[in-house]
């Protein structure tokens, strides 16, 4: 303990080190966010120089557009992952949602009703997840690997394999249209998401319920004895993720025009790996939305950057997985050195 | 009165393992209801129970008529616990660790969209922490980086956040030291007197005796005794803690067990001996220093008694020379020219022819007289204030004295004046005529010397060395100055004075070839240069 003791009293120095402008450096130092711009920085620079097609107007607006649903649905799985669970289910209750929005637009329901049935969908199988983790105290990963074949196969037997087409303009223009600043042309979809980032940052960074899930996966005895509600927090937090999922499964239908059963397969990965690389650590505790985005982001911009530099498609999960690799090093060496 | 809390055949196994069975407790409002145990007993086990952190396998916990079901429910039902181990978030800061599960702030929608109000938190928290005696550098302090001990604090702060109608201290003082186990004990008893009902589980039967109104002993998970803590004896506590009733087996564990638990309480006794005494020296020191402190005013009022009354024999002496010199001028301008002109008369009436011889004789010889008596009252007038010094100094003055000294007394005087001399404020100038004349009357009356040297010397443009040497006896050797007013000689004690009055050093020394030098030092303000502008 007299160790402990003495390594804050030299924490509690540092600050006096960092000079006249540690208000600002302080914040970001040891910050993850910091080495994902970072890095997100340098690969757009290689990006912008080693290709004629990186740097304009078109392709970077369908990179922001492209990387919105993925990193929705990443801020809902970073929260899980954060509280030191994991949501496998996300890449079918991607598809499973917009494809109940797509069958309520289907049967001539308005728009706002469908898209509501869609969040609804994703919500309760979110909630389910949680009851059975939180309540019944099963592992998350055999739970949302259940619950992931369940969605996804009901959707199979909801169209009987088949897509959903011819869905509304109203819809589609959610994912479609882009807002016009001028010569800027800004993707509805990217706005949604940074308005996502803006509300999820404030929900994890200012509330009582963001720091009860930071310290959910490493102290769940010290909420517990200060009596909060963990069950309940466990059933709130893997609802927000699937309702965050459903969000992103609505627009990336709207932007494709097409409701499949096998839409987002494999997407879990993504998600996943967008929370990881965002900094998300799988041992719970640590992460953060703009970090989550910044990942999601950095993963995107290598997907187009594999196919414009040439490579085949195909490389690209190597390349993805690398980098996931890569981060959970980041991460264990980090915490190796925090002892 | 119903109690507050109630156990039904209350019953815990983890696996086939029992670690509570059939327990059936009854705690009312305001009552301390102690714990004992061995290790493993389960006492703990069914803290947790109480607290609703285990589920019981069979049986109930109802608190003021209600079912127990969850840790929250019991929290808001006005149950605190205090744990062996703190649990504490680790990432958050001392005082959201305090609030945790009651974060004062502005709530958005609900319990959880709320946002903490750091600044009340800190105020709060060190509210309670100051009721603890505890002290942290800040309160933004993570509490990962803290001692066992200030964690336990942290989470017996947690306990005092609300209003609780039943606390239940899980043995905490394993982590605490000798004062902070006072400082829960007294919170015990400041809880039960609010009418806070507190289950008090410890290892330690001197806290158990000192605070509960009753004991219960666990053994093996059963609930084997329920004593009231007056009636009972810490043997029969003991005998039931082991289990046995026959004394002759009881008593080599009671010994030890006794021994063991004087040998902690002595050492706990002493730790807190230690710290007294550490208070005590510090009192000392602080005592000391005020002691010191009077000291130093009595010296600075002593010394400031000593200025005054140097002041007023100053003052005496200047006034004394001052009416000395009315004195002098009254005899010299009245007395003497009375007697001049009378003289005069004498010598008109001696010159008429009508004087016979014999009367002329007889006139002669009251003129003579008169003469001597003129001669003898300028000497005294001289004595009072010498004639010359107002009008040319100090020289002057000491030359004609030492002439008309020798001349009196036959002992050839040698006076040897700095170049220099010039003019000092007359104070002084006065000052240094009577060192001198005091002096050589010492020399006349003592010294039976044959002859004496006056030497008036510039040691520096600011000061004057006078010294007065003769060839006479010297000092006795067992010459001690403040004797001398004792025996009712006065002169070296005057020169002493009037030295020390003028700030000056004295210096008595027998010279190597005989007799007594005095030399004394006497600081003046600067003299101007002879021929300067002046």
């Amino acid at each position: 303990m007299d160790d402990k003791a003495i390594t804050s009293s030299q924490t509690g120095e540092k600050p006096n080190q960092l000079g006249p402008l540690r208000w600002i450096w302080r914040p970001l130092i040891g910050r993850h966010e910091l080495i994902v711009f970072v890095l997100l920085l340098i690969v757009g620079a290689v990006l912008s120089l080693g290709t004629d097609t990186f740097l304009t107007a078109n392709n970077l607006s369908n990179i922001s557009r492209a990387f919105s649903w993925i990193a929705i649905a990443a801020f809902g799985e970073s929260m899980v992952i954060i509280i030191g669970g994991v949501d496998l289910s996300v890449g079918a209750v991607m598809a499973s949602s917009g494809l109940v929005s797509a069958l309520c637009l289907q049967g001539d329901l308005p728009v706002v009703l469908a898209i509501a049935a869609g969040l609804l969908t994703g919500g309760l199988v979110g909630w389910l997840n949680g009851t059975l983790v939180g309540h019944v105290r099963l592992p998350p990963f055999i739970i949302t690997l259940a619950t992931m074949s369940i969605a996804r196969g009901i959707m199979f037997g909801l169209t009987g394999g088949w897509p959903v087409r011819n869905l509304p303009q109203g819809f589609r223009a959610l994912g479609q249209y882009d807002l016009v600043l001028g010569s800027l042309s800004v993707p509805l979809p990217f706005l949604f998401m940074l308005g996502l980032v803006v509300l999820g940052s404030l929900l994890m960074g200012q509330t009582v319920l963001g720091s009860y899930i930071y310290t959910l996966a490493s102290n769940e005895r010290a909420l517990l004895v200060s009596g909060v509600k963990v069950a309940q927090l466990k059933v709130l937090v893997y609802t927000l993720c699937g309702l965050l999922t459903a969000t992103g499964g609505v627009l990336m239908t709207a932007r494709l025009g097409v409701a499949a059963p096998t839409a987002a397969v494999g997407y879990e990965l993504d998600i996943i790996a967008a929370a990881v690389i965002g900094g998300a650590s799988l041992f719970g505790g640590q992460g953060s939305i703009l970090g989550v985005f910044l990942g999601a982001a950095i993963m995107q911009m290598l997907r187009n950057g594999l196919v414009l530099l040439g490579f085949p498609a195909y490389w690209q999960t190597a390349a993805i997985g690398t980098m996931i690799l890569a981060f959970i090093l980041l991460d264990y060496w980090r915490r190796q050195r925090e002892g | 009165m119903a109690p507050l809390l109630r156990t039904i055949n209350l019953s815990k196994s983890f696996g086939t393992l029992p670690a509570i069975q059939e327990v059936n407790l009854e705690v009312y409002p305001g009552e301390v209801v102690g714990l004992a145990g061995q290790s493993g007993s389960g006492k703990s086990a069914l803290c947790m129970l109480l607290a609703g952190l285990y589920t019981p396998t069979e049986g109930d916990v109802y608190f003021a008529g209600r079912r127990l079901k969850s840790p929250s429910q019991a929290r808001a039902l006005g149950i605190e616990v205090v744990h062996q181990e703190p649990d504490l978030a680790e990432r958050l800061d001392i005082s959201r660790n305090i609030f945790l599960g009651r974060e004062i702030g502005w709530p958005l929608v609900g319990k959880w969209l709320k946002v903490p109000n750091r600044r009340r938190m800190h105020r709060e928290a060190a509210r309670i922490l100051t009721q603890l005696d505890v002290h942290f550098g800040s309160l933004h302090e993570k509490v990962a980086n803290l001692s066992s001990e200030q964690r336990q604090m942290i989470a017996i702060a947690r306990a005092m956040t609300g209003p609780s109608r039943l606390i239940i201290i899980d043995d905490p003082t394993l982590l605490l030291s000798y004062p902070c186990q006072q400082t829960l004990l007294s919170l015990i008893q400041a809880w039960q007197q609010q009418g806070t009902a507190i289950i008090f589980s410890s290892n330690n039967l001197d806290h158990l005796l000192a605070v509960t109104d009753r004991i219960v002993v666990l053994r093996a998970g059963r609930q084997v005794a329920d004593f009231r803590t007056d009636e009972t004896s810490r043997e029969e506590i003991v005998a039931a803690l082991v289990g046995t009733n026959y004394r002759e087996q009881l008593t080599p564990i009671i010994w030890a067990l006794d021994s063991y638990y004087r040998a902690r309480k002595q050492a706990e006794a002493l730790c807190h001996q230690q710290t007294l005494l550490e208070r005590d020296l510090a009192a000392q020191d602080t005592l000391n220093q005020q002691l010191i402190d009077q000291l130093a005013k009595q010296v600075n009022a002593l010394d400031s008694a000593n200025v005054a009354l140097q002041d007023a024999q100053r003052r005496l002496l200047t006034e004394r020379e001052q009416e000395h010199k009315h004195l002098a001028r009254e005899i010299h301008d009245q007395v003497i020219q009375d007697l001049l002109s009378i003289n005069y008369e004498l010598e008109e009436i001696e010159v008429d022819e009508r004087v016979t011889s014999a009367l002329k004789r007889e006139l002669t010889g009251v003129r003579d007289s008169i003469r001597g008596l003129v001669d003898d009252l300028r000497h005294i007038c001289g004595n009072l204030r010498p004639p010359t010094i107002d009008s040319l100094g100090l020289g002057a003055a000491l030359q004609s004295y030492t002439h008309d000294w020798s001349r009196r007394t036959t002992i050839p005087v040698t006076l040897d004046l700095d170049a220099n001399l010039g003019r000092l404020p007359e104070t002084i100038e006065l000052s240094i005529f009577r060192i001198v004349q005091e002096g050589l009357s010492n020399v006349r009356k003592h010294a039976q010397a044959g002859a004496a040297q006056v030497r008036l010397q510039h040691t520096s443009p600011r000061s004057l060395m006078i010294s007065i040497a003769d060839d006479g006896r010297g000092l006795a050797d067992d010459f001690d100055l403040s004797g001398l007013s004792a025996e009712g000689h006065y002169g070296l004690l005057g020169i002493s004075e009037r030295v020390a009055l003028l700030g000056g050093r004295l210096k008595l020394q027998n010279q190597a070839s005989g007799g007594l030098l005095i030399q004394a030092e006497i600081p003046h303000p600067r003299v101007a240069q002879p021929g300067g502008e002046l």
